[in-house]
This record gives structure tokens, C-alpha cells and sequence, in this order.
């Protein structure tokens, strides 16, 4: 099965291919150039794995939560590129993609990933890591750093901490004393690429925006006035 | 030679597949306006949302309307809008558009959303005379356009402030009528008598633009003086000054260029006033008038087609690295 997996939650924008010979990822860009960078960036990979496009399977793409702009980037591309293949699109998110970075990484137990969501905001989740399975332990949500601060610091339990969100508030996150960081600034495209592979694709995907766009209507004509 | 056309700048999202001689093979459109009504304008989040959840099933439909197999249809190229526009809406199109080409390995075009609409008189009547002065008019925009052929375009004037759909939709708010306003203060001003508000001329210069900033700010300041005078009758008046205005400037141009024939393009090309003026203006100078259907008037993305057919023969495809230009001037294709 050949897949190929999309991840443009981030400021950073990456890819992953898999074969049944090899397996292959890239970071294209890290400063939010998804639109120049993703399709090019997709053939390039292509090419040098002697596939062409009508070779895919299966179109795994990150929904989110992440950079609204990014991730319609990215979900508009996985449409386009699966249906206009015919082929599997599957959905995956960007706060279980770096949970699972982690737990490919060794770490076990409490994971918090956070998302930098921007106007000083991060997505949030947290996740069980066990030797065989990554479980959820709450749903995705958007929150600010001190208040997970807070949650934590009161709790006195071991928890990891996690993604952009995490280097984006580290002097907030840093001060909770039970908390060690996991290094990771990209959703993993190992573990996107793993998942691919076994979950069960979807017909209709939808980024994971976790704001109302109503408020972001406020906001913005807010902005403008 | 068949293309795809993709057009999502504003809160429409629409695809339609095109040929070589202009025929239309299918069409079409989804608009997200209903979101919009309730904050009078279109919310750009909104309508990024709106265009990532149709730009497939449109597509789709698009390629099956046009009797083609959605995953593997007989077509030549992508012609797709890159600007100007919203820029979370414009990426949608585009970045779908790149994808469909990387899958059928077959070229895309990035086409300059105002040169498709000057495309648009060509998709109902493909022997047009050349030159044409076309009047583009929409929500977003208002330009006075000398045609010497297709693709061939100089920019005569522009608005150096509102677009005239942008004052409809202003006026509208002030009046506390419905979004978007152009077709409710045109349905009203037939009611009503111009001329009962007395609103000042603007732009009475030599030059070619438009301005109508100055216009919506009249009506404001004239109710406020008239309480009395009928709704309708402001919107008779307001609409009659801008058509006033759009055709004391074509008037001007049509005085200094020789044209065979004056069009209209944009989404206020439906505006009834508009069309009945340039009918008769065009009666006046003896020359070929082209109006739009309906359909015609409002974005779709055969016009897009279209004007992409033409950009592929003249520039040739565009990289998978093209961006989007959410500002990019007419004066600026080629
Ligand atoms: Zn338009």
C-alpha cells in the first residue's frame, strides 16, 4: 500500500511517504509557505520514490486543530488529491499525531500535547501512553498555557509536556514542577503514516478548528473597525 | 481541448468544465452568502470554512454534469482563480486546483479573477467585435476596461475609493435594508422616483475613475436632513446618481476611443438600472452592447475557464509553487 501524509497544522509544513519498500518523510518549510511549498513538495517526493500520483492508496491528512490557514491548505489538498484519484482519505489529528511522536520516541505515561493556536491561545489534549496503544484522556480543547499551568501544578502528578504550544509558553509550562518536556515541534509524520495504514478512511474530512468561526467573525470585524 | 475551471475568491465556490470554442459543458455554483447576511458583508473565516466543505462535491459535480469520470476525466488543464480576492478563500481553490493536477498529471493556470470576468461576455457571444469598453462593477471592485481583443486589456479607470457594489451594500445598511444590498435597493428604487433626495455629482473631472465614498456619505447626511422623504425614493436616487456617474464616465471614454462595441461584467451588471442605461447609451453611440445573463453577472468558473484557456495559449502553465496575489491588479497580468 502506498500512502502519503499531509501535515500543515503547524507553522511548519511536512509530508510522509510510504511504500512497501521504504518509508520516507520530509519538513518542506517551517514559516508557514504551506501553499508554495506542499504540491511541489508532494511530486518531488513522488519522484524520488519512482511513484507517480495515480500510484497512491491512501491520502492521510492532518485535520487539526492548528493555523486555520495552514490546515485548509492541507485539507484542500488531500481533497483534491484523493478525489481526484479515487482513492482512501484518512483523517487524523495533530494533537494524537504528537502524542504518538512521543510514544515512538520511548516516552510513556502522561503526555499533554499542545498546539500554539495563536492570540495567545493553545489546543490542548491529553493522552495515556502504554507499551502497545495511545489512548485520549480528554477531548481536544483550546486553552491558554497558564491555565494548564495551573491544572498541573496543583496536581503533583509526572506528565509530559508536548508540540509548538509547549516551546511557545515554555517559561509558563517549565513551572510546573512535575512536568518534563518532550522536544517536538512537528506533528509526527512517522505516526501519521502508521495510522494511515490501519484506520479506517473517511468520506467527508473537516479541519478541526475548535473556534467558532462566529467569534472569529467578531474578532475580525472587530479588527477592521 | 477541455478545461477545469475553479473559482472560490469570494463566497462562491464554483467549477466548470469548458472548451476550447467557449461551450459551456457544465457549471457549477455554491455560494455561501446566507452565512454572511447576519454581519453584512462576507466573513472571510466563514467563507474559507464554507469553500473547504464544497470545493470537492462541486468539483465532482462539475466533471459529472460535463459527462466526465471524476477520477480520470478526458481534460486538458486546471484554470483556477489566484487573485485577486480573500486570501483563505483564493487558497482553497488554488491548493485543490494544484492537487487535482499533481493526480492527473495534467498542467494548471492561475488566472487573475477580473480578467475572467471580462471573459465572461465571450462565453455567450464567442464572434465578438473588437475593441470593447468594458464597465466591471462588482462588490469588490469597479473598472472602466478598453478590450482590443481577448486578453488584451488597459485599465481606463478604476474607483480610487468603494467599489460600486460596496456603496450598494453600505447605503443598504444605513437604509437598515438586507445583505447584500444592490438587489434590494434595486428592487426598492423601482418603487420609488429619482431625484427626490438631491445628491451632489461627483468625479466631474476629466479622468476616467469613479469614486462613490462620497456618494454613500450624501445619502447619509441628505436623510438626515429629509426624514420625510420615502425609502424608496432614496433608493431610486442613490441608484440613479451612481448610474449616473458609471455612464458619464463611459460616455467620456466612448468621446476619446474608437469601439465597436460596450459591455458589462460583475456582479452589478444585474442591476436593472445599469442595464436599461447601457442599452441606451450604446443605441446613442451605434455601437454592439453586451450585456450578461443573469448567470453571467455574478462569479463562476467558466469564466475563469475561459480566461485560462487563453493565459495557458499566451503564458503557459503556471509552476506547482504558484502563490496567491489576494491584491493582484488588473494593470498587472500579462
Ligand atoms: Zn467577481
Amino acid at each position: 500500500m502506498n500512502i502519503v501524509a499531509i501535515e500543515t497544522a503547524t507553522s511548519a509544513c511536512a509530508i510522509g511517504l510510504r511504500t512497501s519498500e521504504r518509508e520516507e518523510t520530509r519538513v518542506l518549510d517551517l514559516e508557514r509557505r504551506h501553499t508554495e511549498v506542499l504540491t511541489p513538495g508532494i511530486a518531488a517526493l513522488l519522484d524520488e520514490c519512482a511513484l507517480t500520483a495515480r500510484d497512491l492508496d491512501r491520502v492521510v491528512i492532518d485535520v487539526g486543530p492548528g493555523l486555520f490557514t495552514g490546515l485548509r491548505v492541507g485539507v484542500a489538498t488531500a481533497i483534491g488529491l484523493a478525489e481526484g484519484l479515487g482513492c482512501d482519505l484518512v483523517s487524523v489529528t495533530s494533537l494524537e499525531l504528537l502524542a504518538r511522536g512521543a510514544a515512538l520516541a520511548g516516552e510513556r505515561g502522561t503526555v499533554l500535547a499542545a498546539v500554539d493556536g495563536r492570540r495567545g491561545e493553545v489546543f490542548v489534549q491529553t493522552f495515556a501512553l502504554g507499551d502497545d496503544e495511545v489512548t485520549a484522556t480528554t477531548s481536544p480543547t483550546v486553552t491558554t498555557a497558564r491555565k494548564v499551568v495551573i491544572e498541573w501544578a496543583t496536581n503533583a502528578r509526572p506528565v509530559t509536556f508536548t508540540g509548538d504550544g509547549v516551546e511557545r509558553y515554555l517559561r509558563d509550562f517549565a513551572a510546573v514542577p512535575t512536568a518534563r518536556v518532550f522536544d517536538q515541534h512537528v506533528p509526527s509524520l512517522e505516526a501519521a503514516l502508521a495510522l494511515g495504514a490501519t484506520r479506517e478512511p473517511t468520506t467527508k474530512v473537516t479541519p478541526l478548528y475548535l473556534r467558532e468561526a462566529d467569534a472569529i467573525a467578531n474578532f475580525t470585524t472587530r479588527e477592521r473597525s | 481541448m477541455k478545461v477545469l475551471g475553479i473559482e472560490t475568491s469570494c463566497d462562491e465556490t464554483a467549477a466548470s468544465v469548458v472548451d476550447d470554442a467557449l461551450h459551456v459543458h457544465s457549471s457549477v455554483i455554491e455560494s455561501s452568502i446566507d452565512q454572511h447576511r447576519a454581519f453584512g458583508g462576507v466573513v472571510p473565516e466563514l467563507a474559507g470554512r464554507a469553500h473547504v466543505a464544497t470545493i470537492g462535491p462541486v468539483v465532482r459535480r462539475a466533471l459529472e454534469e460535463a459527462g466526465l469520470d471524476p477520477h480520470a476525466p478526458a481534460l486538458d488543464a486546471i484554470a483556477v482563480t489566484s487573485g485577486p480576492g480573500l486570501i483563505g478563500s483564493l487558497l482553497v481553490g488554488l491548493s485543490a486546483a494544484k492537487a487535482y493536477s499533481l493526480a492527473w498529471q495534467i498542467p494548471f493556470v492561475g488566472v487573475n479573477h477580473l480578467e475572467g470576468h471580462l471573459f465572461a461576455p465571450l462565453l455567450e457571444q464567442p464572434d465578438l467585435d473588437w475593441p470593447v469598453l468594458t464597465l466591471l462593477v462588482s462588490g469588490g471592485h469597479s473598472v472602466l476596461v478598453l478590450q482590443s481583443g481577448p486578453g488584451e486589456h488597459e485599465v481606463l479607470g478604476e474607483t480610487i475609493d468603494d467599489a460600486a457594489g460596496e456603496a450598494y451594500d453600505k447605503v443598504a445598511r444605513w437604509l437598515g435594508l438586507g445583505y447584500p444590498g444592490g438587489p434590494e435597493i434595486d428592487r426598492l428604487a423601482r418603487e420609488g422616483t429619482a431625484g427626490k433626495l438631491k445628491l451632489p455629482m461627483s468625479m466631474t473631472g476629466d479622468d476616467l475613475d469613479f469614486s462613490f465614498s462620497g456618494l454613500k456619505t450624501a445619502v447619509v447626511r441628505a436623510t438626515e436632513k429629509n426624514r420625510d422623504v420615502a425609502l424608496a425614493d432614496v433608493a431610486a436616487s442613490f441608484q440613479a446618481a451612481v448610474a449616473e456617474q458609471l455612464m458619464r464616465k463611459m460616455r467620456a471614454a466612448l468621446a476619446r476611443y474608437d469601439v465597436r462595441g460596450i459591455a458589462l461584467a460583475g456582479g452589478v451588471a444585474a442591476n436593472s438600472r445599469l442595464r436599461e442605461e447601457i442599452a441606451a447609451l450604446g443605441h446613442e453611440f451605434g455601437v454592439e452592447v453586451h450585456v450578461p445573463t443573469m448567470a453571467m453577472c455574478t462569479d463562476n468558473a467558466a469564466m475563469i475557464a475561459a480566461a485560462g484557456l487563453y493565459r495557458l495559449r499566451v503564458s503557459g502553465p503556471s509552476s506547482l509553487a504558484l502563490s496567491a496575489r489576494p491584491n493582484w491588479p488588473l494593470v498587472d497580468v500579462a
